[in-house]
Formats: structure tokens, C-alpha cells, sequence
């Protein structure tokens, strides 16, 4: 983002500025009014729908009592530990997958073509319809997985969701893959797809085939769109409540909350909203660093999303 | 046009004169006003018809306006938290949970307008365990008054599929009179019934954290079983110490945790939310489950198969004697900071009226029951289907007892934190022992109440 | 491989390997559908069945019918009484959230990104903390700014949110997508004595086409996918928005399962079918350039 300034039009070389024209960046009167223009209508969002709830968020949740009764609960302490796990493996199983992925979706043929449109459908297909499906296909008695288990191996399928916390977790965060992996994989692969084609002609001469081609060419060239679509996902995936609100819906015995389901259910079904609002900022000394981190890697680096 | 004499002036005026005296109690005043009503959307259409009806009888004789929204259950809670939190509140705020979710912790932080006026002329009416369950306690004027202003009632009875029993080589009659005998009943069934079904259970007991009232439900009538009725009396002092008590929830624990573990009860009862037992019970999951109102029954839409259901009063307690069933207290409540306090006073006024409210419940298929027994008792109606007798008599005829949020606020929120639920969840997960839990369901409890100190009852 | 390049050696058992990758490829690819299917496949099995089949241990509908689809259409069951106008309410909060979100953010990104705006980076990093405190957590905070705003139980609060929510991220990729439009376009644009709205008429808009697409898909498919503001801020059966509605029969005393999963894939038909119309698109205007470590 260094180049230097080309509507710099009319700019003496010599002369002092002063801090109006400076901070107008150079633009001279009309233009100047047009470039304010083109941004008042997002400041008027930003204005009216961010800065107001979120300074009344954080007034909701200012008070330490609410954070030390949080400690003390049990309930919270399981679902820090659920959402650290939901981050941990969901994020980085779902970004390692869609890494190798879009690896065998480059590949040639019609068949890959087809399978890749179907591919991206979780990500299309709307998310209560599919996570309602989801839920009742896990549901013990009637659902699809424990049918087909029964129908075509004999097996009693277990409770996926009734009594075992692991097993509940593991289906939230499978179901989150699911959902996401496809977005990601596409994002991966346009990147990979920008890399030019000799690069890996080069390779293949130095002898370079198969995983030693995508250590040496593919992987160093994407690592800076892999970390930057980590870190993206990370925090989109931190305020994720449809998910294990639909899946699980926290159960059972609310050991399968995350930070996002804990703070609605908080605020509205034990009413009590501060609680509620406390229990999610809770996750801000988690979510600054990496909103600074990707802010700094967006602007330093040139990654294309 | 008719001739107009003197006379006709003469009658027509009185006329007018003998309805504006009759109908004054319910004109507020002559101009037009309009009061924001939230109300309950209903779980069948004929209970929003029957209510549209009342709002369209009162705007007519009053000449107010009634701006309602009926609103689901599980949003109209979101709503009516978010209004109350942002002190936005509309003026009448009805929710079926009123009574024991809604309303403690609300007028406890005095934001609830004090309604004695409004059920003073009904109050002579109204069973006396509703009229306990309106007085909740404010802790800023330190006294009790008169915060939920009730207009239906319900209370939880049992529900049988009698076919499944019969199929077992049992009969229903036979079912025993003692709490616990009676579950036990139910399970020698099970494997009779699993020769022929693959996925059928003995009970739906409903031991959940997932709420909001099931799981507290069906724990609190095992506790009043084992005789643990005093765990809270009604000057809102806890007795957690009381060894009777004690051993009653130790019992109650053992036995829903013992059930669940030897797997009479579906594995998915641990995150059962409201509807999901229903559910289960519609696809016939399991024999017998304890839940409230008879909406189960109502909900079926096939003749022959609802009358496949037995609906039953309570059993005797555990000691053979005639034990108390929670009554759960449908009331509608004004926020403080709502506009137009007149209008829905007067509204609630004319909704509680006896015959007005008979005919709005009963045009809501009797889900509920109106508050008032010598209406319901002079009223065939209630006793007419087999599956409302029972519950009629179960709430109006037969002991019972308001909940424990209208004694203690702080039981709202041990309600809300399901922390018997989690007690049961913590046997059957982490094989705690029932002592165990129960002592640290006590140490939550404690900790809950006391920030609820009740000065004076 | 044409005749100048150099012939690599060959491994021994090229053929060979060469055809155990494919299957291997192929067998991935099994895999690969029957993952992203099933749940799919559920839908579709579920709201096909009668209700009793529904809570049966069958893989396949024993006797499958549109019934549930009818009831849907016709409107024929008490959750679905408003089904047309929450559908309508849906799509309504779609086109608008694509429509201001494409407008608000490529307006930003014109004035920051082409007419240089001094310290506008400043509005793109205020922009990112958006996603700070997550959408989940701000529910309260905007139901109350929403009542103070006279948008209680409107669509347009629900607009609001979504624009509020897709605009940073439109704004970041309109940014990158904008630097591999040269600056000299614009600048012989002036010359020539184009306005500044002009250039963005004329020049920048035609130019962004792909990334366009690409972000208005997004945003669309975002309003699609939003659930909880949609049940927190709209509670009348008449504004509500699909989704709530769905999400009230999880709620209800008895649940028809194939009723709610026939209503599901009626939703899920535009989002689906507007994302496989405007793949190609979304794909060109999510590469450009080479990718710079």
C-alpha cells in the first residue's frame, strides 16, 4: 500500500502544508467532498449499528462481580474449555482439510468439475435447515446415522447427543466442518490457482513431484492466505451460535455450551442479560489479539481473499 | 325511520342510561385509549381465535384499543427480557412462565405495578392457592403484594398409553396408589414390550437441563412425594437443613437417577427440552410420562388414538397419603414504565371476569382451566372429556400448592439454573453419589437464596 | 506435453501408479459426496415421508409423497399460516442486504482505495472491529437501539444488522480486488474531466463486476443463514422471517418433522440456485493477481 499518492495534483514541492491539506490527503475541494461523500454512508452504519452496541455491551458487562461469579461456575469453566476445543480442532482440522482439498479438486477431469459444484452446497444451502437436519439425523432412536447403523451392520448406534459430552462436542464440531470446509476450500484453491503454472513446470524438472512439490512450491506460496483465512475464521467461528445451538443445543446437561450459546442462555433463559453479555466478553482478551494480528496481516502483506 | 315520539326518546334514552351504568366498571374513561399487549402465542389456533375474540368483546364495550402481539413462547421470553432490561416495556405483558419465571425476580426489583385493585373483585372467587401464588415479594417496599394478576391455571397430571400397557398383559386399573410403586409399575413392562418394539421405554421422566419447566416439574412432585414439601415455606425461608428434606431429595435423586441408569428412561431425556418430550411421547417412545396441562392429548388429532391415552390425577405420596400438586399460574403482569397502566388494568379487569374468562379457555380447547372453582364446578364442560376430568379435578378439586418462586424469587433462578437437573445429570454422567449431589445441590441453592434475603413474609 | 519440454524419467510402474492414484482420487471422491450429501439426503428423505414414517428406523421413504411439499405450498398447517410472507420477508431482507451492502462498501472502498482518502485506512481497520464482539453477543444492545430507531418488528432492523455485519468483509475484498485495477484508469478518466462519480459509475463499478458478484452472493448467503437476530427482533408472525418460523416448530407440543423439513428446502432453494448462477463469477472475483507472501 506504499505507492505514493497520483491525484496529488496541484501540490507545490516546497511548500510547507498545512495540517488541513494534509489530512485531506491531497485532494483539492470538489474531490476532496466527493471522497467524504462516498464514505458517510458506511461511517452513518458503523456509527448507528456498532459503536452504540458495542459501547452498551461493554457498559452491560462492566462489572467484575459478574466476571468472578463466572469463574466460579462450573458451567462456564466446561464451555471455555468447549469453546478453546471448538476453536482448536474445528478451525484448524476444517482449514487442513480444505487445504488438501482444494489440492484434489485442481485436479483434471469432469468428474472432479461435477463433484466440486456439489462440494460447495453446505456452503450454499442455508444453515437451520441443514443443522435441524443434522440434529434429527443424529437423534438416537430415529435418526439416519444410528438407521443406517442398525440396517446395514447391526449395530445399536450410541447416543450422539443424549449422555456422552465428547460425543456431542465431536458432532457440533463435525457439523461445523461441514459447513464451512467448502468455503474455505474455494478460497484455497483460487489461490492455488493464482499461482503460475511455471513454477510448477520448474519444479517438475528439478524432479519435484506430488507432496514434495506442494512442500517446496504450493504450501510457502499460500501460507500467508492459509494464516490469514485461520485467523479470519478463528474469529468468525468464536460468535458462532447457530451451530452448537441447533446441534446440541448445549446438551446434554449443558456440558457442551460455547461462549456464544452460554451467553444467550445467560441473558435470556436465566435472565439475567448481564450475565449474559459478561459471559461473551469474556472471550475479548482472546479476540483483540487476533483482530490485531490479521488487521496488521492485511495490511503489511498483499493477500488476496 | 320509525316515529319518533316522546316516548321512544324517553326509552331510548334510559336504555342507554341502564348500559352506561352497567358497563361503566369496564370504561376507563370515554376517550379512546390504546395499551401494547404482548400475550402468549397459543399452541393451537383455536386459543389465539378464542383470545382475538375477548380483545374484540372488550374493545367494543370499553371503546379502548387493544394493540396485541401474539407472540411464541420461547421468543416472547427474549422479547420480554430485552424490554425489561432496556426499560422499554409495552403494558400488559402476559407469558405462560409468568408465575415462576417472570415475575419473582421482577417484583423482587419492583418493576412490577401493584394489581390489588385489579383482582379485588374477584379475589373472593379465585382458589385459594392462586391467590397465595399472586402475592410476590418486593424487596424494595419490603412487603408482599399483588404482582401477577391470574386469569388460567394448570397443573401436571399423568399420561398413559393404555394400549402399550395392554399390550405389556397389564391393565391401567391396576396401576398402584403410591408414587413410587406406580413408576415401578411401569417397569417390568419394558421387556414384554421389547419383544415385539424395538424402541420403547417404561417412563419419560423428564431428567433435563434443558428448559424451563419440565425437568423442575416432574423433580419437585418426586420431593413432595418423599415428603420434602417444606423444603421452602411461605414466608420464603429455605429449610435445606431439615433431615426430612434432605432424605427427600436424596430419595427423589436415587430414584430418577436409578431409572434412567438401569434404562427404563430414553437416553435422550438428559437434554430434553419442552417439546421433545411431547414428541417423544406422540411417536409412543414410552409408556408413561408426567407432564403439564393435557396439551399431549389435545394435540392428537385422531379420535381413536387420543382416547388410547389415560390421563390421571396424582397418586398418593409415598406414605400412602394424599400429597399436593404444583399448580402452575397463568397471569398476565403491567411493567413499571408502561404508558397506559389504566387501559390494561381495565383490560385484565374485564378478561377475568368468570364468564368471560370460562369462554375464552374453553374456546382454547381447556388447555388451561379458569382460576375460579365454582365456576369450573358448576360448569359440566370441565368434567366432560375423559382426559379434562382428571385434570380439572387435579387442579381445582384436590390438594394443592402454588410454586416455590412465589415463596422465594431466588427459587426462579434455581429453577432457571435446572439445578436438580444437573444434580441428576452429574449421578448419571459422573456417578456421583445421590448424597453427594445432593449436598452440592444444596450448596447451590444456598448461594442462589441468599442473595434473597426476605425481611418479612 | 509438447515436444520442446524435457521428458522427465519415468518411475517404473507409471501406469500403474498412476491408475491407483486415480482410483484412489475416485474413491476420495465417494467420500467426498457421500459426506457432503447426507444431511441433504436426510432433508429430502424426511420431508418426503408420512408422519409415522418419520419416527421409523427406515434408510429410505417406505412410501414417498409430496404431501408434506403440498401442505407447505397451500399453506395448510398452523405454523406455516404465514409461510408466503415470511418467504417474501426473506427474500426482501436478501435483496436489500446484497443491495447496501454492495453500495455502502464499494462506495467506502472507492474513496478510500482509488481516491486515496488520507487516513482511510483508519475507516477499514474501524470497520474490522466489528468482529470484535461477535453478532451473538450484541443481542440485547440492538434490540434496544432498534426500539430507540421506531425499527421494532421491522424488517429493515434486520437489514441494518446484516449490512452492519457484511460490509467490513465487502469492504476488505473490494480493496484487494481494486488494486489489480490500475490507478491510470482513473486517473485519464480525470484527465479527460470525468467527476469523481462518474469514474465510479463508469470505470470502477464494470471493472468490479466479479468481485461484486462475489461479496453480493456472500451477503445474500449471510441474511440466509441468520437466524438469531432474526428471532430476537422480529416476533410478529407477519414480519417474522422464515427461519423463525422453522425454528418454532422445533418448539411446538408435536413435531412434524416432514412438514419442517419440506418448509427447509423450499428456503434453501434460492440461495442454492443464486450460487450456482453466479459460480463462475464468484470465483474470478475472489482470485486476482499472484498471491505475495
Amino acid at each position: 500500500m506504499a505507492s505514493a499518492s497520483v491525484i496529488d495534483v496541484g501540490r507545490p514541492v516546497a511548500r510547507p502544508r498545512s495540517l488541513f491539506s494534509r489530512l485531506r490527503g491531497g485532494l483539492q475541494g470538489t474531490e476532496y467532498a466527493w471522497a467524504i461523500a462516498f464514505c458517510i454512508p458506511y461511517v452513518g452504519v458503523f456509527i448507528a449499528f456498532v459503536i452504540f452496541p458495542v459501547f452498551y455491551g461493554l457498559w452491560l458487562g462492566h462489572s467484575p462481580s459478574l466476571y468472578i461469579e463466572l469463574f466460579h461456575d462450573p458451567i462456564y469453566q466446561q464451555t471455555i474449555v468447549n469453546t478453546i476445543l471448538y476453536l482448536a480442532i474445528g478451525v484448524n482440522v476444517k482449514m487442513f482439510f480444505a487445504l488438501l482439498l482444494s489440492g484434489f479438486f485442481m485436479r483434471k477431469g469432469w468428474w472432479v468439475k461435477g463433484l466440486l459444484m456439489v462440494y460447495v452446497l453446505p456452503w450454499a444451502v442455508p444453515a437451520l435447515p441443514t443443522f435441524i437436519s443434522i440434529h434429527w439425523m443424529l437423534n438416537t432412536q430415529w435418526g439416519l446415522v444410528n438407521n443406517v447403523l442398525w440396517d446395514m451392520f447391526g449395530i445399536d448406534g450410541p447416543g450422539w447427543l443424549d449422555t456422552s459430552r465428547w460425543l456431542a462436542l465431536g458432532s457440533v464440531i463435525t457439523t461445523y466442518i461441514w459447513k464451512n470446509m467448502p468455503f474455505w476450500t474455494v478460497i484455497l484453491l483460487a489461490g492455488r490457482m493464482a499461482i503460475p503454472q511455471e513454477l510448477y513446470e520448474a519444479a517438475e524438472v528439478d524432479g519435484a513431484t506430488g507432496i514434495r512439490r506442494f512442500i517446496h512450491v504450493s504450501f510457502p506460496l499460500l501460507a500467508n492466505l492459509y494464516l490469514v483465512c485461520t485467523l479470519l475464521s478463528t474469529i468468525f467461528t468464536l460468535g458462532d451460535f447457530n451451530t452448537a445451538n441447533f446441534i446440541s443445543g448445549g446438551g446434554p446437561a449443558l456440558s457442551t455450551h460455547v461462549l456464544a450459546t452460554l451467553g444467550i442462555r445467560d441473558a435470556f433463559e436465566i435472565a439475567r442479560p448481564q450475565l449474559g453479555v459478561a459471559a461473551v466478553l469474556s472471550s475479548l482478551p482472546l479476540m483483540i489479539p487476533l483482530v490485531v494480528i490479521l488487521m496488521h496481516k492485511l495490511r503489511t502483506s498483499d493477500v488476496q481473499l | 325511520m320509525t316515529q319518533i315520539t316522546r316516548r321512544t326518546v324517553l326509552r331510548n334514552s334510559l336504555a342507554v342510561a341502564a348500559v352506561g351504568s352497567l358497563a361503566r366498571p369496564f370504561i376507563a374513561n370515554a376517550a379512546a385509549k390504546t395499551a401494547t399487549v404482548w400475550w402468549t402465542q397459543g399452541f393451537v389456533p383455536e386459543e389465539d381465535a378464542a383470545f382475538k375474540k375477548v380483545v374484540e368483546d372488550y374493545q367494543k364495550q370499553s371503546g379502548n384499543i387493544i394493540d396485541y402481539s401474539l407472540i411464541p413462547f420461547a421468543p416472547l421470553m427474549q422479547k420480554i427480557v430485552s424490554a425489561i432490561t432496556s426499560s422499554d416495556v409495552p403494558d400488559l405483558i402476559s407469558h405462560d412462565i409468568n408465575d415462576a419465571v417472570l415475575v419473582p425476580q421482577n417484583a423482587w426489583d419492583d418493576k412490577i405495578v401493584d394489581a390489588t385493585d385489579v383482582i379485588e373483585a374477584q379475589k373472593d372467587k379465585l382458589h385459594p392457592t392462586i391467590l397465595l401464588g399472586t402475592q410476590y415479594y418486593n424487596n424494595v417496599s419490603k412487603k408482599r403484594g399483588t404482582y401477577l394478576i391470574p386469569f388460567k391455571t394448570a397443573c401436571v397430571p399423568l399420561h398413559i398409553w393404555s394400549s402399550l400397557v395392554e399390550k405389556a398383559g397389564f391393565k391401567v386399573a391396576d396401576a398402584p396408589k403410591t408414587w413410587d410403586a406406580f413408576w415401578d409399575f411401569f417397569k417390568p413392562m419394558q421387556p414384554k414390550l421389547r419383544e415385539t418394539i424395538r424402541n420403547v421405554y417404561a417412563m419419560g421422566l423428564q431428567c433435563t437441563t434443558t428448559g424451563p419447566a419440565d425437568g423442575n416439574n416432574m423433580f419437585n412432585q418426586f420431593l413432595i412425594a418423599n415428603g420434602g414439601n417444606s423444603i421452602i415455606t411461605k414466608d420464603g425461608k429455605p429449610h435445606l437443613d431439615d433431615p426430612t428434606v434432605k432424605e427427600a431429595v436424596i430419595k427423589s435423586l436415587s430414584y430418577i437417577s436409578k431409572a434412567y441408569k438401569d434404562g427404563y428412561i430414553p437416553s435422550g431425556a438428559l437434554s430434553w427440552n419442552d417439546a421433545d418430550d411431547n414428541n417423544a411421547f406422540h411417536s409412543k417412545l414410552f409408556i408413561a410420562d408426567f407432564d403439564g396441562t393435557i396439551s399431549t392429548e389435545v394435540a392428537i388429532k385422531d379420535q381413536a388414538e387420543r382416547d388410547d391415552v389415560t390421563t390421571m390425577g396424582l397418586t398418593n405420596g409415598n406414605d400412602g397419603k394424599p400429597m399436593p400438586a404444583q399448580l402452575g399460574i397463568g397471569g398476565a403482569f403491567i411493567p413499571k414504565g408502561a404508558k397506559n397502566i389504566d387501559v390494561a388494568k381495565d383490560f385484565m379487569k374485564f378478561l377475568i371476569q368468570p364468564t368471560v374468562i370460562n369462554d375464552y379457555l374453553k374456546n382454547g380447547l381447556g388447555r388451561w382451566i379458569p382460576p375460579y372453582p365454582d365456576v369450573v364446578k358448576n360448569d359440566s364442560w370441565w368434567f366432560a372429556d375423559p382426559h379434562r376430568k382428571p385434570y380439572t379435578t387435579e387442579a381445582l378439586v384436590d390438594p394443592t400448592v402454588p410454586g416455590y418462586p412465589v415463596f422465594n424469587p431466588g427459587w426462579a433462578e434455581v429453577n432457571a439454573q435446572q439445578v436438580w437437573g444437573a444434580a441428576e445429570a452429574s449421578i448419571i454422567r459422573d456417578g456421583t453419589e445421590p448424597k453427594a449431589a445432593a449436598e452440592a445441590a444444596f450448596k447451590k441453592i444456598e448461594a442462589i437464596l441468599a442473595k434473597y434475603p426476605i425481611v418479612q413474609s | 506435453m509438447s515436444a520442446t519440454t524435457i521428458q522427465t524419467r519415468r518411475p517404473p510402474n507409471y501406469r500403474r501408479r498412476k491408475w491407483a492414484v486415480e482410483a484412489a482420487a475416485l474413491l476420495l471422491g465417494v467420500v467426498i459426496a457421500i459426506w457432503t450429501l447426507a444431511p441433504i439426503y436426510n432433508m429430502v428423505m424426511v420431508a418426503l415421508e408420512s408422519h409415522n414414517d418419520v419416527f421409523s428406523t427406515n434408510i429410505f421413504p417406505a412410501d414417498p409423497s409430496a404431501y408434506s411439499f403440498w401442505i407447505v405450498f397451500t399453506e395448510g398447517y398452523w405454523y406455516l399460516e404465514y409461510f408466503w410472507h415470511q418467504y417474501e420477508n426473506s427474500l426482501y431482507i436478501g435483496f436489500w442486504t446484497v443491495f447496501l451492502t454492495l453500495w455502502v462498501g464499494s462506495m467506502v472502498s472507492y474513496s478510500i482505495g482509488r481516491m486515496r482518502i488520507r487516513h482511510g485506512w483508519l475507516l477499514t481497520n474501524a470497520a474490522l472491529l466489528t468482529y470484535l464482539v461477535p453478532a451473538a453477543f450484541l443481542a440485547i444492545p440492538f434490540y434496544r437501539m432498534m426500539q430507540t430507531y421506531g425499527l421494532g418488528n421491522n424488517v429493515w432492523s434486520i437489514i441494518a444488522v446484516e449490512v452492519t455485519f457484511a460490509t467490513p468483509y465487502a469492504i476488505f475484498i473490494f480493496q484487494q480486488y481494486g488494486r489489480s485495477i490500475p490507478l491510470e484508469l482513473d486517473e485519464a478518466a480525470r484527465i479527460d474531466g470525468a467527476s469523481p462519480i462518474q469514474v465510479y459509475f463508469k470505470i470502477y463499478l464494470p471493472l468490479m463486476a466479479p468481485a461484486l458478484v462475489a461479496v453480493g452472493t456472500y451477503a445474500l448467503l449471510l441474511a440466509w443463514n441468520e437466524y438469531l437476530y432474526q428471532f430476537l427482533l422480529l416476533s410478529n408472525k407477519r414480519s417474522m422471517t422464515v427461519p423463525v418460523a422453522l425454528a418454532q416448530f422445533l418448539n411446538s407440543d408435536e413435531s412434524p418433522w416432514n412438514y419442517m423439513m419440506a418448509t427447509a428446502i423450499v428456503y434453501a432453494i434460492p440461495p442454492v440456485v443464486i450460487y450456482y448462477m453466479f459460480r463462475g463469477r464468484m470465483t474470478a472475483g475472489l482470485t486476482m493477481g499472484g498471491v505475495k507472501g
